[in-house]
């Protein structure tokens, strides 16, 4: 049997298992729940939709923003979960090797995470074409953006879930990495002039920043220009936090993989 | 007589713990083989290395010469097995779980669902192929796990206390099934219960602290100790 079969099966089976568990539902109720809550309280709030499609392109990128963050929950125990909860007893027996088990539950949770960023795309679309009766071309780029930003976050958490003992550790730690550390810094190297491209969580910011910079949101916005704190920040380069992106999604699925499978069941 | 499985002096270092103390061991083709030691003397890390599971320190282990380490993925190839109480993918059902490893062995199409029915029958699940595992108790998770470890109808059995978790009528027709399929096969088993190896084996090999003391039919170790169980304890320490 080629090892391409064996990736297909592989592939099929654990995207079986992301569709039988409730966790995927629960990812899509909240981007759901997050663009509804978009669309509803900016009239309600602000007297009316932003004259300015772009902007409400962007402020609506929180649900695809939040799907891709949905690959650490179908992530989180790939490796991990394999070991901890002893199903790797009667899956690691089996005739494939195991660089194969990995790049298969890699490629079914991307499918899974990419399904949902798609349906909060075509929300997005449908929204706009609503209420403004067209939708800005960035939104394409953006979409790519986000793809890559799920496939980035997914490797990393890969990497998480490939050196923890448990499942709930990876999911954890990759939640805190990027959210919390990555923000964190990204934050500080940008207030500071520094770059900060290769911070996972700038990849994040990549997803709105495709529509335009954070000033140009703002003026559309009506909120004015930047104040005098934020002089030396350097506006996110959409291209470069690509490269970002791409560096955390080859490494990190490579260290995992290495790392996978030096790992003794015992 | 063709040896199955070849073990030499196969050493396994847990951090500085030294489980598996040069242990050398083979197993010939179509024989059932007891593997018996108290806790902590080396079975499980013997069946989990010829499973690649593990690697081993230093040695060597074959399965129908097919090297455990340097050709992982063929000598899997021969074997099924049952390494301690295995968990399957709970939000799947048993069908999901064997139509998973039947295809990772190549299985497919009627063949493969013709297999599955009969192995389900088999371990006595019929009426539970379809049902989430989340709902089975350990002792149907035990009989599933035999189903899969029959599934491919593998040469070689590699059971690692099998019958753990079973209830009575359980132990019974797990050791029926295994007497059955054995005559045919290569079985490798470890186990603490030496009445059921002594009714499914013809010979045993006793370790302990991860060495052989003992390579023998049952037979040969009654005469010499009168029975099993004393020969058990008294090579293990129990009785001097």
């Amino acid at each position: 049997m080629s090892q391409f079969a064996q990736l297909g099966i592989v592939i099929r089976y654990e995207f079986l298992k992301h569709i039988r568990r409730a966790r995927l539902y629960v990812i899509l109720g909240i981007a759901l729940l997050t663009e509804l809550a978009v669309l509803i309280l900016i009239p309600v709030l602000r007297d009316g939709y932003p004259n300015n499609v772009t902007v409400m392109a962007v402020l609506l990128t929180v649900g695809p923003s939040l799907a891709a963050l949905g690959a650490v929950f179908f992530a989180g125990d790939a490796i991990a979960g394999e070991f901890e909860s002893k199903t790797g007893f009667l899956l690691f027996i089996n005739p494939i090797k195991r660089y194969i088990l990995w790049l298969g539950k890699y490629l079914a949770g991307f499918i899974a995470v990419a399904l949902l960023i798609l349906f909060t795309y075509i929300i997005i679309v449908v929204s706009l074409l609503v209420i403004y009766q067209e939708v800005p071309f960035e939104t394409l780029t953006s979409f790519g953006l986000c793809i890559l930003f799920a496939s980035a976050t997914l490797s990393l958490t890969f990497l998480f879930s490939a050196i923890s003992k448990g499942s709930m550790g990876a999911t954890v730690m990759t939640l805190v990495f990027v959210w919390v550390i990555s923000g964190i810094l990204e934050s500080v190297l940008g207030f500071t002039g520094n770059p900060y491209w290769f911070m996972i969580s700038a990849g994040g910011d990549s997803i709105a920043m495709a529509y335009g910079g954070m000033e140009s949101f703002m003026e559309g916005l009506g909120l004015g220009r930047f104040g005098a704190m934020m002089e030396q920040f350097q506006p996110l380069k959409v291209g470069e936090a690509a490269w970002g992106m791409t560096i955390y999604l080859v490494v990190g699925f490579a260290a995992s993989v290495i790392i996978g499978n030096r790992r003794q069941l015992a | 007589m063709t040896e199955c499985i070849v073990i030499e002096e196969l050493t396994k270092y847990y951090s500085k713990f030294l489980a598996l103390d040069k242990l050398s061991l083979r197993v010939p083709q179509k024989e059932n083989i007891g593997l018996l030691g108290p806790n902590g003397a080396g079975k499980s890390t013997t069946l989990k290395i010829l499973c690649g599971l593990i690697r081993p320190s230093s040695g060597k282990a074959y399965i129908d010469g097919i090297d455990v380490v340097a050709q992982s993925e063929k000598a899997l190839s021969k074997i099924g097995a049952i390494i301690e109480t295995p968990e399957f993918y709970s939000y799947l059902t048993p069908e999901d779980n064997l139509g998973y490893f039947g295809r990772l062995r190549g299985m497919k199409g009627e063949q493969l669902k013709r297999r599955i029915r009969e192995v389900i029958e088999l371990v006595k699940l019929e009426k539970w192929g379809k049902v989430k595992i989340e709902k089975f108790s350990r002792g149907m998770k035990q009989r599933l796990a035999l189903a899969q470890c029959l599934l491919h109808d593998p040469p070689v059995l590699i059971l690692d206390e099998p019958a753990l978790g079973l209830d009575p009528r359980g132990v019974v027709e797990f050791r029926e099934i295994i007497e059955s399929v054995g005559k045919e096969k290569t079985v490798f088993f470890a186990s603490h219960q030496l009445v059921e190896v002594a009714q499914i084996c013809s010979q045993v090999a006793i370790i302990n602290n991860g060495q052989l003391l003992a390579y023998d039919s049952i037979t040969d170790l009654e005469k010499k100790y009168q029975s099993l169980e004393q020969a058990y304890l008294t090579l293990t320490g129990g009785i001097s």
